[in-house]
């Protein structure tokens, strides 16, 4: 019988950022979508009850907290634990690439091969990488369509996106990747975490994985 | 005023092209599709189509005045064209004894739509409202008899209005109070908006019934909607930017007008939308809040004119959303500044203490 020890992966910030990304995210989606198409107009709309206005408040506040986990997980490319910085997860060493292949074919089920590693896997760590490049691209295009006259988003928004209207199209796209993100996300974890008794999905409430201990 | 300078090439007597454009205008404010173009132009010009007997009373003639002020289609046109007009004591050109013969003749004659302007007062026998030496109320009853359906046009027929106001000292009250067995519909404001009356007239003759209401008998089409809910000043409700007083820098910029007492979040109009006098103004676009003329009773509901109203919430937490996100937005960073600071802290602090670079 294997012997499993426990291992400290994930610290206390980067918890603290996945735990106000991802119900950010789940409430960005759905009041951005409200903001997109707004259903209930106008059977709730009233002097006591100012649906759209609601809505918009709750987005533009999530999309804060957001932006604010989105800066702490940039600090931890750089600054974090082993796991956390980037060049662990990027398919940019002869190790992450190879990595990146194996777990390819073994998500496609031709391999049962599988790399004991306790960071991210290349392929995961690859698509965290966009996603935070995309997060960014998604609250400077929020921040520019929230502050559309004379503040220091306007002159990036307008440099980066062309008009409101260019930003607001981009980042009404990008809701669907993030639709499309956390659905694929929550999939695969728990894929994971039926398969390897690695202890996943807890690690990511208390920060300890589950190895092999080498005998 | 010179009425030249709006008319937008209208013609002052209408031309088939003029007349359908009425038509046209008065289906859309119907919210009726424009298929339905032909069928209102029919019905409007068909020989047999009712005439109207138009009463005044308690009232100040503004209704009359701004049906006067409408000039799609303009009132000659409306007349001659789209209404004819059997009995009216401002616009007829007879008087006295021989206005009077009129009325009779039109009230025998049957076949009319009946509009009243103004309210009617009840107390110590109705003698507060005498026309011809016949009491308001005797008035009514006998023309309301053959009426096909009656239209209360403006605030005082239809709830009684500025005499009604307490301690409404003649008694006054509105048609609906008085008549009871026939369609009454209310076409309510100080003055309203005289498309919302024609469209009605319009309906009636078209589809012969008065057009769906609201509880207080208006039609939806035009009193459907709440006005702060399609005004053009709310997205700086929304964002909490107000005129805190006429005048100041906020009242200049355009912003909201909830706080020098606009009604609108109170007040079911489509004033926004529709607009008045055909230079496509109401009382929010040119500076000054509604004043909710269209609701039952607001002489006594709606004042102090230039007070707020109370329980309205401003949304985002009293402040506006915008600027309250914003706020949070800011301590959120700083909570994150700390997070990171404190997280920089224990690193240095453990490489300091254990002299090693690992930090697993
Ligand atoms: C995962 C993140 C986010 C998602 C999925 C998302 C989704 C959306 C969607 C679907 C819309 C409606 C676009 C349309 O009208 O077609 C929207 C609008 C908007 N979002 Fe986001 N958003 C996100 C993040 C943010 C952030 C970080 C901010 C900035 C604080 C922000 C600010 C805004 C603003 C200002 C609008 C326009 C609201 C308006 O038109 O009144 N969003 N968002
Ligand atoms: S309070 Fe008046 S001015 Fe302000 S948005 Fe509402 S209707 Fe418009």
């Amino acid at each position: 019988m294997a012997v499993y020890e426990k291992k400290y992966v994930w610290s206390i910030l980067l918890r603290l950022f996945h735990w106000t990304f991802a119900p950010s995210i789940f409430t960005l989606i759905v009041t951005g979508l409200y903001i997109h198409w707004p259903w209930t107009n106008t059977w709730l709309e009233g002097s006591h009850q100012f649906t759209m206005a609601t809505m918009r408040w709750i987005h533009f506040i999530a999309g804060m907290l957001f932006t604010c986990a989105v800066l702490a997980r940039l600090y931890l490319w750089f600054f974090g634990n082993k796991y956390e910085r980037v060049w662990d997860f990027l398919p940019i060493t002869g190790r992450n690439i190879k990595n990146l292949f194996s777990t390819l074919l073994y998500y496609a089920y031709l391999t049962d091969h599988h790399e004991e590693r306790l960071g991210h896997n290349a392929l995961a760590g690859t698509a965290y990488f966009f996603t935070i490049l995309l997060a960014i691209v998604q609250f400077l295009t929020g921040l520019y369509l929230l502050y559309p006259e004379g503040s220091i988003f306007t002159s990036i928004g307008a440099s980066l996106f062309g008009t409101q209207q260019e930003a607001r199209f981009i980042h009404y796209i990008l809701n669907w990747y993030f639709a499309w993100f956390a659905m694929v996300h929550i999939y695969i974890v728990v894929w994971n975490d039926i398969k390897h008794p690695e202890g996943l999905i807890s690690s990511i409430f208390d920060g300890f994985k589950f190895a092999k201990k080498e005998q | 005023m010179n009425r030249s300078l709006f008319m937008g090439g209208i013609p002052g007597t209408m031309s088939r092209r003029g007349f359908l454009r009425a038509c046209a205008i008065a289906t859309a404010a119907m919210g009726l599709p424009m298929e339905m173009v032909p069928k209102v132009a029919e019905a409007a010009s068909d020989p047999k189509r009712p005439s109207v007997v138009w009463l005044q009373f308690q009232e100040c003639t503004g209704c009359s005045e701004s049906l006067l002020r409408a000039s799609h289609p303009d009132v000659a046109t409306l007349i001659l064209d789209l209404i004819s007009l059997d009995y009216h004591e401002t616009l007829s050109a007879a008087a006295g004894k021989q206005a009077e013969e009129n009325l009779e003749k039109a009230i025998e004659r049957g076949n009319y739509v009946l509009v009243v302007e103004g309210g009617i007062p009840l107390k110590d026998g109705g003698v507060y409202c005498k026309i011809a030496g016949k009491t308001a109320v005797e008035i009514l009853k006998r023309a309301a008899e053959k009426a096909l359906a009656i239209i209360s046009i403006g605030t005082c027929a239809s709830f009684g209005g500025i005499q009604a106001a307490k301690p409404n000292p003649t008694g006054a009250v509105g048609v609906s109070d008085i008549i009871k067995d026939k369609p009454i519909i209310n076409v309510p404001g100080c003055p309203p908006n005289p498309e919302n009356f024609l469209s009605t007239v319009l309906y009636f003759l078209t589809f012969k019934k008065l057009p769906p209401t609201d509880k207080f008998g208006r039609p939806l089409f035009a009193y459907g909607r709440k006005i702060h809910d399609h005004c053009e000043r709310r997205p700086h409700f929304d964002e909490g930017r107000y005129a805190e007083q006429f005048g100041d820098v906020g009242h200049r910029l355009g912003f909201c007008l909830y706080k020098v007492g606009c009604k609108g979040p109170e007040t079911y109009s489509n004033c926004p939308v529709i607009r008045f006098n055909d230079v496509e103004v109401w009382p929010v676009s040119v500076g000054n809040g509604c004043y909710g003329c269209t609701e039952p009773n607001f002489w006594d509901t709606m004042t102090p004119f230039h007070k707020r109203l109370p329980n309205v919430k401003i949304p985002g937490a009293g402040e506006g959303i915008q600027a309250s996100a914003g706020k949070i937005g800011k301590a959120a960073l700083g909570v994150t500044a700390a997070a990171v600071a404190i997280h920089a802290g224990v690193g240095i602090a453990k490489r300091l203490a254990t002299g090693s670079k690992s930090e697993e």
